[in-house]
């Protein structure tokens, strides 16, 4: 499954890049999390709780970020596993530099979902998928404004 | 499949009902018609480890007409609904929407209550709650409330409801004697989920003008729409074909739905505006002539 | 219109019981809840087993751990993939793939839903908790689905042994295929895509599983419907011996159409299951697992070329296909490929042609027999074309039929396959079916139709039912040089037993080793039998059950490829025919007159001259049990008769790759009206006439009732149902919601006309019907949208025609963006 989002931040590249690779805010923006733990730098143990509606379950599994351009471009990818399936996607995340504080963010992902909820929870699928993304960019516009001391 | 074990509670009562849930919280889950809940649970999918079981509370079936609304009990039957000469004078678009919900079996089970409460994107009475501007009263322990339904519907399979309330009544206005409606929804087969529904209300003056116009879409987003841009449009015209079929062009520009394994969103799309001009046609003939059996 | 049945019979000139629709003797317990299914059955002590599934399609098992699981209260035990590769052999396969396939995935799995563990519980609720405790690791790898792309050389690999995916490959040559093209005045093309989908019986599989372990036989209670070649399978794959392996199947079973041929490596699986434990086993597949994990039709892509002359007879065609048969080649796989060989020209008189057929492998669902089997595939080939051919002529499509049909002076009719037709009359069933349908009435209402700017369209199909399967057609999967080979064991043969007895007070028994699973079988051999003794179908009980220590039965039983009608009721017919010789000559004896000059009547006998001097049946049976020694001299004591009835045309297939694939041939057309709504792209059938000619009919309504049922999951193929995987391999079709088996609603009326040529092979001259318009009417839709959308220049070569792909065509007919 595809997905493409994007959203303007009202903050600049360099503070977004921060928000996005400061480990002490991840929890903060992943979706659902309730525990992020440090496996090797850039590679993190998380658990999350996701779902939709009364579909939830918690995921557990691992966030790793690779293909740094700083601070341009990386990707993000996540996976996890829980009772109703396993959950897995790549996202590249680029930032472009809109104004001095105002970057847009362009999430291109690839997600995958297996297990009992792609086989028999079809029509939750798509909307789970829109559903976490649009947490996920909440999250960090929470985290920002939350937060707003945080800068390079 | 088979479901994970799980407590089971049959109150008599609303608030026995409601204390329950309290004692619960987030594991405990209302169990009404089922027909939404009980596949899901044995699908694994929702694993709730309590049921509060609310068939047994007499007082919440029941379809009443005060002030110009009618209030329905949240477990009045969908077939109690498609039964009643009541609904089918004061509604005709709730009379002829809730036939569409799946098959008898299913109607003779599911509850209006349970069907909004669940917020199926592709369901037809959320949709027609939208149309006519109706409202869900939840009860807490913290007491009762009434919402509306654009405040209620939050996304897929998501209201506002908290964990701890009970959705007790709908309530949704009567059709003014002189509106017309339909309710024109495509599926697969017979009984099936929509690929996309549309409720449509008409009222016209004494020129055969527009003077209001609801066009409740579903299955076209994560809650029923108002397709308000088509809306506008079609107040003050004459409803000629032109103009529905304009309306319906308006819709397929307003909806963004989503692909899946029964439809590619363009088709959707398509779709949406497809029935809307063939809802909007019917509701037009029904308004017309509820109009001339009324000069008789 | 239709001839009375039993006017074409030799010798027989009217019927009293068959060709009649008499009330059927099942119908009362199946419509009442009182049938008797597996899971009715009442073995005592009964443990429940669930199997946990791959949600992968494909990667690499590196752990599975079920201690956990293992100490949940309630369960009694479990398996692995570890213990499965321990303790069972792979499953044997036809073909020539070095590939090891077992009831469980071992180092991979290669489909989502492939069995990885199985826990045995008091219930089947703590079961399923069980599996939530398992701990399985997986290392993902990427997985192909699409059967052209799997062939490529970046395609991952399923089986190390098998490169390319290719698990077997086969180039046949019939008459001169390239002379027929270079003598063609045109040479039409097309790329087909035909789609994965399945006859969703109500009953899903359901085993139970008991061991002895002092004696080391295994029994199974399942609703496995046969071939019984499955029962060595089974009992090689699990190391016992072929008689310590026993297969029971109960009275009932809820529908099958093929899918439960496959359900024998879930037998091995609970087979090994109750192995482990002390009590018996029970499974009852849910309906996700069925329709992830059980059998589905191959899905298929193929390029067929037609050369034709320029009066519309077609010299010869040549087709390159991929069938896709999923992560495993599972026995009886390929046959979807080469079960129709016998019947691949159809009912034309095509004299050359080449099939070269890639048998691929990707991370779906492994493959098996589905209505049709093979039939529908080759049918919506042959028929594309065919209407492809009467557009790029100009002709009229029915017109093009009528000049490719083999004659009915030509039978019986040997196909260059070397299939044997054994009758026909292809052009009077046409014609027949034309004037049923009304078609020039309704071209004439399609040219109103169309001038209003309606999408309407008429389609037509034609095909060769082909019945009884013989054994020996899924060798031709094999190079001839293998089997040349001096240790090779040539396969061939069908064949079916009866017994009938009459019991010491004169009641008459049938007992059969078929399986029925709702086609009427006791009601039409007690038709058979009641027809040759003279008795009433009251007067018969039939017990339609097997059991493989009791029963009489081969590798070739069971009920599949439509074949009780043809080779059971021959048995039956034998059978009763000797049974009503002993009787007679028992009462000749008794009255001390001729066998020619004894009547039997109202359940007497009699001598002409003397009527009123008659003696019961009863005494007739009474005097063959009880006084033995009052029976002719040399007969045999007691009143029952065994007949095996076989094929004698059914060989293993000759050097050049002929095999007569089937024993009975038989013929149907379909033809139909649609009309396409332009907003929404659904397909409405507004009018269907189908013709068939199933030889001698025995039971009419029962023959309807097929003619119905195989015509709605043709439909259902072609309009509504289709096994998805995403690009992942994920399944997106597991749920009755997602997989779209058409209702009672959704089925149109449909107007049935028969007529009969008997076949020469039978006693009765009945021939199989069990699969009928499944096998066209996929290939009448698809000519009908085709029609429909004719005037837009849009062209269908795939199914389903869901409404999204309709309006897609036509959104891509009208310039526009989908």
């Amino acid at each position: 499954m595809k997905l493409q989002v994007e959203h303007v931040f009202q903050v600049s590249r360099d503070v977004l890049w921060q928000v996005l690779h400061d480990q002490t805010r991840m929890a903060d923006w992943i979706p659902g999390c309730e525990k992020l733990e440090e496996i090797e730098p850039d590679r993190f143990a998380a658990t999350m709780k996701i779902g939709v509606g009364a579909i939830k379950g918690t995921y557990k599994g691992t966030v790793q970020i690779a293909e740094k351009q700083e601070p341009s471009q990386y990707t993000l990818a996540v996976e996890g596993s829980a009772a109703p399936g396993f959950v897995r996607g790549k996202a590249l995340m680029k930032l472009h530099v809109e104004d001095a504080n105002v970057t847009r963010l362009v999430i291109d992902a690839d997600a995958q979902v297996g297990g009992l909820i792609a086989s028999v929870g079809q029509r939750f699928v798509s909307g789970i998928a829109k559903q976490l993304t649009r947490e996920l960019l909440a999250n960090i516009e929470q985290s920002l404004r939350s937060k707003p001391e945080a800068t390079a | 499949m088979k479901p994970v074990s799980f407590d089971y509670f049959a109150p008599t009562t609303v608030n026995e009902a409601v204390a329950l849930l309290e004692e619960h919280g987030d594991d405990a889950k209302i169990l009404a018609g089922g027909q939404s809940l009980v596949p899901m649970m044995n699908f694994r999918l929702v694993r709730p480890t309590c049921l509060v079981d609310i068939n047994q509370i007499r007082d919440l079936a029941y379809i009443h007409e005060k002030d110009d609304r009618l209030h329905i009990g949240a477990i009045t039957r969908h077939r109690d609904l498609e039964t009643s000469t009541l609904v089918q004078q004061c509604n005709g678009l709730l009379f002829e929407g809730v036939q569409l919900i799946g098959h008898t079996a299913i109607r003779t089970r599911g509850t209006v209550g349970g069907s909004i409460i669940h917020a199926d994107p592709t369901a037809e009475l959320p949709a027609i709650l939208a149309a006519l501007d109706g409202e869900v009263r939840l009860i807490g322990p913290k007491g009762q409330r009434t919402i509306s339904w654009r405040d209620l519907f939050v996304t897929f399979f998501t209201t506002v409801i908290e964990p701890v309330e009970i959705c007790d009544e709908i309530i949704i206005p009567k059709l003014p004697s002189s509106a017309g409606w339909a309710f024109e929804e495509f599926t697969r087969r017979h009984g099936d989920f929509a690929v996309a529904g549309v409720a449509a209300v008409i009222v016209t003056d004494n020129n055969d003008r527009c003077t209001d116009a609801r066009l409740a879409i579903t299955g076209t987003a994560p809650t029923p729409i108002r397709a308000t841009q088509a809306e506008s449009f079609l107040v003050g015209k004459s409803l000629t074909q032109t103009t529905l079929e304009e309306a319906g062009r308006l819709v397929s520009t307003e909806v963004e739905p989503e692909s899946d394994v029964h439809a590619t969103a363009n088709y959707r799309q398509h779709l949406a505006g497809a029935l809307t001009t063939r809802a909007l046609q019917r509701a037009v003939e029904r308004c017309l002539s509820r109009k001339d059996q009324r000069e008789k | 219109m239709s001839k009375k049945a039993g006017e074409q019979i030799p010798g027989r000139t009217d019927y009293k019981w068959i060709g009649k629709s008499i009330p059927r003797h099942e119908d009362a317990r199946l419509l009442t809840g009182r049938g008797t299914f597996v899971d009715d059955l009442n073995i005592p002590n009964v443990h429940h087993a669930a199997i946990l599934r791959s949600p992968h399609a494909h990667a690499r098992i590196s752990k599975v751990d079920l201690r956990r699981a293992l100490n949940l209260k309630g369960v009694i035990g479990g398996i692995t993939g570890a213990d499965v590769l321990e303790r069972t052999r792979p499953f044997s396969v036809v073909a020539t793939s070095p590939m090891q396939y077992y009831c469980m995935a071992t180092d991979k799995v290669r489909f989502v839903g492939e069995p990885v563990a199985a826990i045995v519980a008091r219930d089947r609720y703590i079961a399923e908790d069980a599996l939530d405790l398992i701990d399985v690791e997986y290392e993902t790898l990427p997985a192909i689905v699409d059967p052209e792309k799997a062939v490529e050389s970046d395609a991952p690999i399923l089986h190390e042994e098998v490169p390319n995916n290719i698990a077997c490959h086969r180039l046949l040559s019939y008459g001169d295929v390239d002379a027929a093209f270079d003598q063609a005045d045109f040479v039409l093309r097309e790329r087909l895509v035909f789609p994965r989908y399945t006859s969703m019986p109500l009953e899903t599989f359901a085993i139970i599983s008991s061991y002895d372990h002092f004696r080391g036989g295994l029994t199974l209670w399942s609703n496995f419907m046969g071939p019984f070649i499955m029962h060595p399978i089974t009992a090689r794959a699990l190391k016992i011996a072929e008689n310590n392996l026993r297969f029971i199947v109960p009275p009932d079973i809820g529908g099958s159409f093929g899918i439960k041929t496959s359900i024998y490596p879930y037998l091995t699986l609970l087979g090994l299951l109750s192995m482990q434990v002390d009590v018996p086993v029970k499974w009852i597949e849910d309906r996700r697992e069925h329709l992830l994990a059980s059998s589905v039709q191959t899905d298929r892509v193929s390029y067929r070329e037609v050369a034709v002359t320029k009066t519309g007879v077609v010299l010869g065609f040549r087709t390159k296909l991929y069938d896709n048969v999923g992560a495993y080649l599972r026995t009886p796989e390929p046959a979807t490929t080469f079960r129709p060989i016998g019947n691949v020209v159809g009912p034309y008189q095509v004299k050359n042609l080449q099939i070269d057929a890639d048998i691929v492998v990707t991370n779906k669902c492994p493959t098996g027999p589905n209505r049709a089997y093979g039939c529908a595939h080759l049918y919506f080939e042959q028929e594309r074309l065919m209407d492809k051919v009467a557009e790029k002529l100009k002709l009229d499509p029915a017109e093009v039929r009528l000049r490719n049909f083999i004659q009915p002076d030509e039978f019986p009719y040997t196909t260059p396959t070397g299939g044997i037709y054994d009758s026909g009359d292809y052009p009077k069933a046409f014609q027949l079916a034309l004037k049923t349908f009304g078609y020039e009435a309704m071209r004439k209402q399609q040219k109103t139709a169309r001038a209003d700017g309606r999408l309407f369209g008429i389609g037509i199909s034609t095909g060769v039912d082909p019945s009884v399967s013989n054994m020996g057609y899924l060798t031709v999967a094999l190079d001839p040089e293998v089997r040349q080979h001096p240790d090779y064991l040539p396969k061939s043969g069908a064949a079916e037993t009866a017994t009938i007895k009459i019991d010491p007070l004169g009641q008459v028994t049938v007992g059969l080793s078929s399986t029925p699973q709702g086609q009427g079988h006791e009601t039409i051999v007690a038709q058979i039998v009641a027809e040759e003794l003279e008795l009433s179908p009251e007067d018969v009980t039939v017990i339609d059950e097997c059991d493989t220590a009791k029963n009489i039965w081969s590798i070739s039983s069971g009920t599949y490829s439509s074949r009780f009608a043809s080779v059971g009721t021959s048995a039956v017919a034998n059978a009763a025919k000797t049974l009503r010789e002993k009787i007679f000559r028992i009462a000749a004896h008794l009255l001390k007159v001729d066998v020619e000059d004894v009547v039997f009547e109202d359940r007497r006998f009699y001598a002409r001259e003397t009527p009123t001097q008659s003696i019961k049946l009863s005494h007739v049976a009474g005097t063959a049990h009880w006084n033995p020694n009052g029976l002719p001299e040399g007969m045999e004591v007691g009143l029952n008769v065994t007949e095996t009835f076989s094929f004698p045309l059914a060989h293993a297939p000759d050097q050049k790759d002929r095999v007569n694939s089937s024993n009975t041939y038989g013929f149907m057309v379909d033809l139909m009206a649609v009309d396409i709504d332009p907003d929404t792209g659904q397909v409405k059938i507004l009018k269907y006439a189908s013709v068939h000619d199933a030889g001698t009919i025995i039971h009419p309504k029962i023959l309807e009732g097929q003619i119905y049922g195989g015509a709605m999951h043709g439909i259902a193929g072609a309009l509504f149902e289709q096994q998805l995987y995403d690009d992942e391999g994920q399944c997106l079709t597991a749920t009755l919601v997602d997989y779209e088996c058409p209702f009672s609603t959704e089925a149109p009326k449909i107007d049935i006309a028969h007529i009969e040529s008997p076949s020469p092979f039978t006693p009765l001259g009945s021939k199989g019907a069990g699969e009928s318009s499944s096998e066209t009417a996929p290939a009448c839709i698809a000519n009908a949208v085709a029609d429909a959308l004719s005037p837009l220049g849009v062209n269908v070569t795939e199914l389903p025609l869901t409404p999204n792909r309709c309006w897609e065509l036509l959104q891509s007919a009208r310039g526009q963006t989908t």
